[in-house]
């Protein structure tokens, strides 16, 4: 084969690769990225039930109800709009009211969510960036208080 | 004193590195040999400093030295001594430490073993370590001193984040870093090899040890710290996609690929351009791996560090030196000269293809892992990729490597006869199909797992059967196989073991589908059926700990009716930290293991538990242990030590094999 | 002393760089070095032709490859420089290394500060030692040896003083663990976790409670707190019982008989009123209540004690404590006229006079 020729063939195959990639890379990104919202962009968006999202605040003080067989039931508020988190399953070690936490799930009604994973905030000095990011924008939070430095 | 002699050598150390980084250059420059040799003694000094300030600092963790604000922070007297040490990179100010002394270590490693090498090559490729080394050591001393003091010590330290107090974190972020900072010094061997102008064979025969060795680290850091991360975390899983993981990733594609484009210009003077560009590539990702963990613009496991100085400070960093290498490879990637010539089937072809596939594997990660930063700075929108995306678009670029793997091992240098290569791969695609029929006759289950097993099958066997061809050859009796096989070059072996090792691990994560997870609540003398296992609950008691109190519940693992192991899961409190964290029970039996989690104990004193059987999941970590193997036996392989052999004797002794 | 150190460590790191430049070269030429290198490909090739990698074609090209690129590589040998350049760059690292390195530990460092380790400090001045400190040594004696039930007795009481509830609990767990379950240990382990569960009786201290009542049936308080633990779970009807029962067990003057009463009242009272389930009162025990309904209810078990010693009269203990709890709500009036009755009743006492008049003393209500 010429030079030429080995050099088409390379380029052939790299441009191939590639196309194959970058398919897969659009074709997961429609179908397994997942938005972020707080409780109150999410009430502001209007977004239709089964929409997959993250949805992050702090546990409502008093309003987790726990169930028969590990359902469990709870309040994400950012202290403006609030929405309930419906869970099956076992919540992290530092699940606690008034903490931050993320859940990520299904939108199932206007301010209800079915989660199906339940993060919750490390230690005291760690709350899920988003979490933060959210509280701020409500105002609920001040930098004086521990930063989200992380460490699970 | 010996905290501020530590402190002291520190920033000594600075100063060399910038003597380091500018002497040796300019000797290169004017062609002055003897500044050239400076860089040497230089390069072994600054180690021994940054050791020494490592040491003060180990110092003053083991004697609860509290005047110092980061053994406040990270410490506390009562701590195991294991754990006072692993502190000292539990936290961000010491890991950066460890960082530097690691770099240094390489660079005196160099310069150690550099005799074999042209001095010009070897003072600028030292030269550029100590640019990297300066730019940490400033870093630290400016925005991350651990040697800060503190007039009025506290009588107690905050204690280590107890998730950190374990064993694996005692090992792992030292491995992880020897393989991360390792890609440094082929970074600068190629940044040198740019700068002298002098880029063929004989360099790369100079950087695949290192390459090599960096690659082993890495392996063995990222496999440690996925086993950590089993057993740890406590929810079963070893692989998150998680961010930080994923910069451990990418330079360890970035890596592998080098490992081979080296392999090939090594022998060949082919690929040249493509191999300083992955050897700059790999060092980039690992800085960007840096970045990411130490900015704190990812939320996740490791990111101690919140403050944007630090940020910055690194994000210049990076910019400088990914910029600046690229610039330099634009300047003079141009006066390479084409080398060898090959056929598009050949083992030089199949390595090309290697790379492509490898490469654009690191760029997928790449794309997945930087994409929200990216969307969110720029519009604001939070989304999370998971682990979805990366296994529907790793999944199927890393299934062709596997199944090219073999046959690239047949083929032959320049031509290769690819019809032959297949028909010898026919034994390796028979067994990967009987492997897939019983399993699938058996177990049943998932498709993706039967595939899975049929091709790590297919992969360990193919992987042996070049090895296998040379050895046992028409009427060779078994002594004479032995000696063939112990005549065999070492290199030859670690590919071997090496590939077989990624199907080992392949066979392992494709176990995974068969699984068996249960989540119960317990109470003593439960009987639970797990897998092939039943499961008694025996008394849930409570021992306190050193610095934490347990809540344990022990149980037995039968196998009918026969105790084969116990397993002691737990819930254990911090008090200093106000922390609970989850203790896994595992056992390990035959290759799989049964693994037990405690979550939360109910008010009528029953314990919410998850349960787990996993066969053949040890087989995940088996596999890496084995690619770490072959690569230190290529590494053993005395015509590769040429680079860092002392003086080479006479032509006359070279092996005449 | 530390600037000697320093000193010579920075002769030392000077050293690194000036000695090659004096020392004799005996590095490998590059001529060497590449044929060297040639030799080694060449062996690479031939061992490839064997085990049938490469063609003995292709060989004989790959080594005519090998064999230009050793004709490239050593075209050009660098020439040595004059001595002027060392000359300059020694000088240059001699000011700049100690300068630089001084200068920038002088902006960082803390050369005056010596080595504080944690024993030393801990063993250093033990009568000025502060009550941290103090503590801190103790766990950490603890810690060393957790088997020391004298250690664990003295931090509870400790812990219980500081209000540090979490960490008496802990104390009483391995009293516990030390010394076995007795009922005394097993109250105050459930105790402390009450008062740290903020007025919550957990799990943990529902078993100790339990315990402790199985041990001892004819205490009193574990009911109390084995009603409230009903309570807090919303089991009304076990709760109203147990409160019942406990009032009609215990003696009248028993100090929790006014909480019980309340908490019977605010049961009660809400049982009509179905309508506002979905708020449990925030039940506690006296601990955990907030202050201005503890100070009602400390209030009301004086009252009630005040009653009963005008109408029947009391020790000398049982007046003092009236006269104290009346000190402590600062009521000094009230405690006058208490420590005045008491004088009446006990009049005939020598002793319990002295007692009363040191007491009066000691609070301050003298004449």
């Amino acid at each position: 084969m010429t030079r030429k020729g080995r050099r088409l063939t390379l380029i052939a195959s790299m441009l191939a690769v590639l196309g194959v990639a970058a398919g897969l890379v659009l074709f997961a990104m429609r179908d397994s990225i997942v938005f972020f919202y707080g409780p109150s962009e999410l009430a502001e968006k209007a977004l239709s039930p089964g929409t997959r999202l993250r949805i992050g605040g702090l546990v409502k003080d008093g309003s987790v109800v726990r169930g028969e067989n590990k359902s469990i039931s709870f309040v994400i508020t950012d202290s403006n709009k609030e929405v309930r988190v419906a869970y099956v399953g076992q919540v992290p070690d530092l699940f606690r009211e008034g903490q931050g936490v993320v859940a990520e799930g299904v939108l199932v009604g206007p301010g209800q969510f079915r989660a199906d994973s339940v993060l919750a905030k490390h230690d005291e000095k760690y709350m899920p960036r988003e979490v933060a990011d959210a509280l701020k924008k409500q105002g609920v939070w001040n930098d004086g208080a521990p930063a989200p430095a992380a460490s699970k | 004193m010996i905290t501020e002699i530590g402190h002291y050598a520190l920033v000594l150390a600075l100063a060399l590195a910038m003597v380091q980084s500018t002497a040796p250059l300019w000797g290169v420059w004017r062609g002055d040999v003897a500044l050239m040799a400076t860089a040497r003694p230089v390069a072994v000094a600054q180690f021994l400093l940054i050791a020494l300030s490592f040491a003060a600092l180990t110092h003053a963790y083991l004697i609860s030295d509290f005047s110092l604000l980061n053994v406040v922070e990270n410490s506390h007297s009562a701590k195991p001594l294991i754990y006072k040490i692993s502190g000292v990179w539990g936290n961000h100010e010491g890991s950066m430490l460890l960082w530097v002394l690691i770099l240094a270590l390489f660079g005196a490693l160099v310069a150690l073993g550099s005799r074999a090498m042209p001095v010009d090559l070897a003072a600028a490729t030292l030269a550029v370590q100590a640019w990297v080394g300066a730019a940490f050591l400033f870093f630290i001393l400016l925005t991350s001193n651990p040697f800060l003091r503190l007039a009025q010590p506290p009588i107690e330290g905050r204690d280590l984040n107890p998730i950190l107090q374990d064993l694996g974190l005692a090992i792992h972020p030292p491995l992880l870093y020897l393989g991360y900072v390792g890609f440094s010094i082929t970074f600068s061997f190629a940044a040198a090899a740019l700068i002298c102008g002098r880029i063929d064979a004989s360099w790369a025969r100079f950087v695949r040890p290192w390459t090599l060795l960096a690659w082993i680290f890495l392996t063995l850091g990222i496999a440690m710290g996925s086993y950590w991360a089993y057993y740890t975390l406590g929810w079963g899983g070893f692989w998150f996609w998680d961010p930080v993981e994923n910069a451990s990733l990418m330079p360890w594609l970035a890596g592998t690929a080098l490992l081979h484009t080296a392999a090939v210009m090594e022998k060949r003077d082919a690929l040249k351009i493509w191999t300083i560009f992955l050897a700059i590539l790999a060092f980039s990702l690992s800085l960007l791996g840096t970045f990411l963990v130490r900015s704190g613009v990812l939320t996740s496991v490791h990111a101690f560090a919140n403050d944007p100085a630090r940020g910055v400070f690194i994000l210049a960093i990076l910019v400088f030196f990914i910029g600046g290498s690229l610039a330099l490879f634009a300047w003079r990637a141009s006066r390479l000269r084409q080398g060898g010539i090959f056929a598009p089937v050949s083992r030089e072809g199949a390595l090309v293809l290697n790379n492509l596939l490898l490469t654009t594997c690191c760029a997928t990660v790449f794309v997945g892992t930087l994409y929200p930063l990216a969307l969110e700075s720029m519009t604001g929108e939070k989304i999370s990729v998971g682990a979805p995306f990366f296994n529907l678009t790793f999944g199927p670029l890393f299934v062709p490597i596997m199944l090219v793997m073999p046959l690239g091992q047949m083929l032959a240098w320049k031509r290769g006869d690819l019809l032959g290569a297949a028909q010898r791969l026919m034994v390796a695609l028979a067994v990967g199909f009987a492997v897939a029929l019983i399993f699938g006759a058996l177990r049943g289950g998932p498709v993706l797992s039967i595939v899975g097993v049929a091709i790590a099958a297919y992969l360990v066997v193919g992987s042996f059967v070049e090895v296998y061809g040379r050895i046992a050859a028409r009427g060779v009796t078994l002594g004479g196989a032995i000696s063939r096989a112990m005549g065999l070059p070492r290199s030859a072996w670690g590919t071997a073991f090496a590939h077989a090792g990624i199907g080992v691990t392949l066979f392992g994560l494709a176990a995974t589908g068969w699984g068996v997870e249960l989540v119960q609540t317990i109470k003593p003398g439960d009987q639970i059926a797990l897998g092939p296992y039943q499961l008694v609950v025996g008394d849930i008691v409570k021992r306190p700990g050193s610095n934490f109190d347990a809540t344990v519940a022990p149980m037995e693992v039968r196998s009918g009716g026969v105790v084969v192991a116990t397993v002691n899961p737990a819930k254990r409190f911090y008090p200093a930290r106000q922390m609970p964290t989850t203790e896994a029970g595992i056992a390990t039996l035959g290759l799989g293991q049964v693994y037990v989690s405690l979550s939360q104990q109910n008010p009528d004193g029953s314990l919410d538990a998850n349960l787990y059987w996993k066969p053949f999941v040890t087989l995940i970590w088996i596999g890496t242990l084995l690619m770490a193997l072959g690569g230190g036996l290529s590494l053993s392989d005395r015509r590769l030590r040429i680079g860092v052999a002392r003086r080479a004797r006479t032509p006359a002794a070279q092996p005449a094999e | 002393m530390i600037w000697i150190v320093f000193a010579t460590m920075t002769g030392a790191a000077v050293l690194a760089f000036l000695w090659p430049l004096a020392a004799k070269r005996n590095a490998a030429s590059r001529l060497e070095i590449e044929t060297n290198l040639y030799h080694a490909e060449l062996g690479d090739i031939d061992r490839d032709v064997k085990r049938g990698l490469m063609t003995e074609a292709d060989a004989q090209a790959a080594k005519a490859e090998a064999a230009r690129r050793l004709l490239a590589a050593t075209a050009v040998e660098p020439a040595q420089a004059g001595p002027r350049g060392v000359k300059f760059a020694s000088l240059a690292v001699i000011l700049i290394v100690p300068i630089l390195t001084v200068g920038l530990y002088l902006r960082l460092g803390a050369p005056d500060y010596a080595d504080m380790p944690l024993q030393a400090r801990l063993q250093a001045q033990p009568a000025n030692m502060d009550m941290a400190a103090a503590l801190a040594r103790i766990e950490g004696h603890l810690a060393q040896e957790p088997d020391d039930a004298r250690g664990w007795e003295i931090m509870a009481q400790v812990y219980t003083r500081l209000e540090r509830p979490g960490d008496a609990a802990k104390a009483y767990r391995n009293l516990i663990r030390l010394q076995g379950a007795s009922p005394d240990l097993l109250m105050a382990l459930g105790q402390s976790l009450v008062f740290a569960d903020q007025g919550r009786v957990n799990e943990e201290a529902l078993a100790a409670f339990q315990k402790a009542l199985a041990a001892q049936p004819s205490r009193l308080e574990p009911r109390f707190y084995l009603a409230l633990a009903a309570e807090q779970q919303g089991d009304k009807t076990t709760a109203l019982e147990g409160y019942a029962k406990l009032l009609a067990d215990a003696p009248a003057d028993a100090p929790f008989v006014p909480m019980v009463r309340e908490r019977i009242a605010k049961l009660g009272g809400e049982a009509p009123a179905a309508a506002a389930p979905a708020a449990p009162s925030p039940g506690a025990a006296i601990a955990a209540m907030p202050p201005a309904e503890r100070e009602t209810m400390i209030r009301g078990m004086v009252e009630g004690l005040a009653a009963r010693l005008a109408a029947n009269g009391g020790s000398l203990e049982e007046w003092s404590r009236l006269v104290r709890a009346y000190t402590v709500l600062r009521e000094p009036e009230k405690a006058r006229l208490a420590l005045g009755e008491a004088r009446r009743a006990l009049g005939a006492n020598a002793p319990a006079m002295a007692a009363l008049e040191a007491l009066a003393n000691e609070l301050g209500l003298g004449g």
